[in-house]
Order: C-alpha cells, then sequence, then structure tokens
C-alpha cells in the first residue's frame, strides 16, 4: 500500500521530488527478486568485505553486508530530503545542534542525557569554532568538561 | 546489531503535527537516526501499528504525509505479537497499543531498543525485566 503524499514537497523540484518517491516506493518492494550487476568496486574494498563477513561474522555475506550499507544510505538520503523539504516549510521545526545532542543522548541512553542544559551550553561553546560540529562532537565536549582537571 | 527507535503514540502524533508543542523534539530524534544512517550505522526507527491505531495514523491520510516519508516501519500486530501482548495486557491492564509496545520490546535483542514515549513509567512496565532506553518527550 503506498502512503499518501500530499502536502509534501514544498521546495524540492518536481524532479528531485519524483526522484525520492520512486526510491522510497523500490525501498519499500523489498522482494526477493535478484539482479546481477556490472558495478565494478575496488578490488580492496571487495577483498575487505570477504574478510569483514569470513573472519568477524558482520553480515551472512559480501552481498548482505553491501546491500545493507547500500539501503542505509538510501533510506539517509530520503530521510534528510524529507527533514530538509520539512525545515523549508516548517523553520521553527529545525533541530538547532543543541536539540540533536540531547536526542542523541536519550537515544543512547548516555548519562548526560538527564543533564540538557550542559549538553545546550556544551553545544554553544563548539559551535562557536566548529560550526559543523555534530551532536556526538557535543556529548564528547560535554564529557570531557565533566571530567576532574588532573 | 540494529538499534530499534520505537514511537509510542504521542511521539507519532508529535511528529507527524508540526504545531504540536512536542513537534521539534521528535523531529530531532529523526533527524538523528538520519545522520546515523548516513555514516552507516545500523539503527531503525518504527511503529507498532496498534500505536498507530490509537495515534490515528493512516497511511492514506494526507495528515501524515510526513511521517509516512521518513523510512518507519510498520511492526505488525502478528500471531507472536499478540500472543505476548495479550498476556502484557492482562497482567498490566495497559492499552493495547502499549501492549503491543511491550511485545515488541521483550522481543527486541537486550540493550538494543529506545522508546520515545511521553510515559516512561509505562513502558518500564511493559518492559518486564527488559533493560531498555527510554527517550522521554
Amino acid at each position: 500500500m503506498r502512503g499518501c503524499t500530499t502536502a509534501l514537497w514544498y521546495s524540492l523540484g518536481m524532479a528531485a521530488s519524483a526522484a525520492i518517491e520512486r526510491i522510497s516506493e523500490l525501498l519499500d518492494g523489498g522482494g526477493l527478486e535478484t539482479s546481477n550487476t556490472s558495478m565494478r568496486i575496488p578490488t580492496a574494498l571487495r577483498d575487505a568485505a570477504a574478510l569483514a563477513v569470513t573472519e568477524l561474522g558482520v553480515a551472512p555475506s559480501a552481498t548482505a553486508l553491501t546491500t545493507a550499507a547500500l539501503r542505509a544510505a538510501l533510506e539517509a538520503v530520503v530521510m534528510q530530503a524529507v527533514l530538509d523539504d520539512h525545515y523549508q516549510h516548517h523553520p521553527r521545526a529545525r533541530p538547532d545542534l543543541g536539540d540533536l545532542a540531547i536526542a542523541a543522548a536519550e537515544l543512547d541512553g548516555h548519562p548526560l542525557a538527564a543533564e540538557p542544559g550542559r549538553l545546550r551550553q556544551a553545544a554553544a561553546e563548539i559551535a562557536r569554532n566548529h560550526p559543523d560540529a555534530s551532536p556526538d562532537d557535543v556529548l564528547l565536549w560535554a564529557e570531557a568538561r565533566a571530567l576532574p582537571a588532573a | 546489531m540494529t538499534r530499534l527507535v520505537v514511537l509510542d503514540n504521542e511521539a507519532a502524533q508529535a511528529l507527524a503535527d508540526p504545531t504540536h508543542r512536542k513537534h521539534r523534539q521528535v523531529v530531532s530524534h529523526v533527524q538523528v537516526v538520519a545522520s546515523r544512517k548516513r555514516r552507516a550505522a545500523a539503527i531503525q526507527v518504527a511503529v507498532p501499528t496498534a500505536v498507530r491505531v490509537e495515534a490515528g495514523w493512516d497511511r492514506t491520510s494526507p495528515a501524515w504525509a510526513f511521517p509516512n516519508h521518513l523510512r518507519i516501519s510498520d511492526i505488525p500486530l502478528d500471531t507472536a505479537y499478540a500472543n505476548t501482548a495479550a498476556a502484557i495486557h492482562s497482567q498490566t491492564g495497559v492499552p493495547v497499543a502499549d501492549a503491543h509496545l511491550g511485545a515488541v520490546i521483550q522481543s527486541a535483542p537486550a540493550h538494543q531498543i529506545t522508546v520515545v514515549t511521553s510515559d516512561p513509567g509505562d513502558m518500564r512496565l511493559v518492559a518486564g525485566d527488559k533493560d531498555i532506553t527510554i527517550a522521554t518527550i
């Protein structure tokens, strides 16, 4: 069943919105049908994937590992496009770095999740010198600040 | 091992409604998941279908277009979940949606589930002895 798409895509161009829509449908498809591809990947990457499968058991096969990584990457693309579109239409919905650091801490069960004020302060400090800092950078900085001086 | 982020009723409603006072908070959680997926982290957002019913989340309704596109998967109330949920419901008296959520929690691998919820007490109740992470909204 297809989800309703009305009221989305305020800002994306028609071609981009159609592509996002189609990617999402294809990801939902998830059937058992497979295809051989002529995709070429670096030999070293292929060998690294094979080792990770045989020696570390990270996935049932190199194909499964590659497929899972590709799916995650495509899902991230779709999610970010939808979120960016939403932020454009609802600017107040866009989280700042402090919001994201708190959310990251909450998702992980990090002890600093209970101290949102400290995380917001750390976010403000780190954003001054590192405008592209990630929520995880903020958590690290907040943790470091919480350590007693040696 | 994939970390599963599960939404409760109010989290789902807050996500769908930009005027909801917790909208930005739940969007923050989804944004973190999207960023982590981009870095190839194994993480997934999901909603039990009974929670969807309670929240009024109809995937064919225009009102839910935004959450519909965020790659949030359904966890159906299948036979196994229904059995576990029935036991939780009769033991605790929680609503069916929370019992379904509890069944999802109890069947997930340890330390791999986060529940985004406005009712941490009920979530701990339905989780039984399962160690879960709770993101309170």
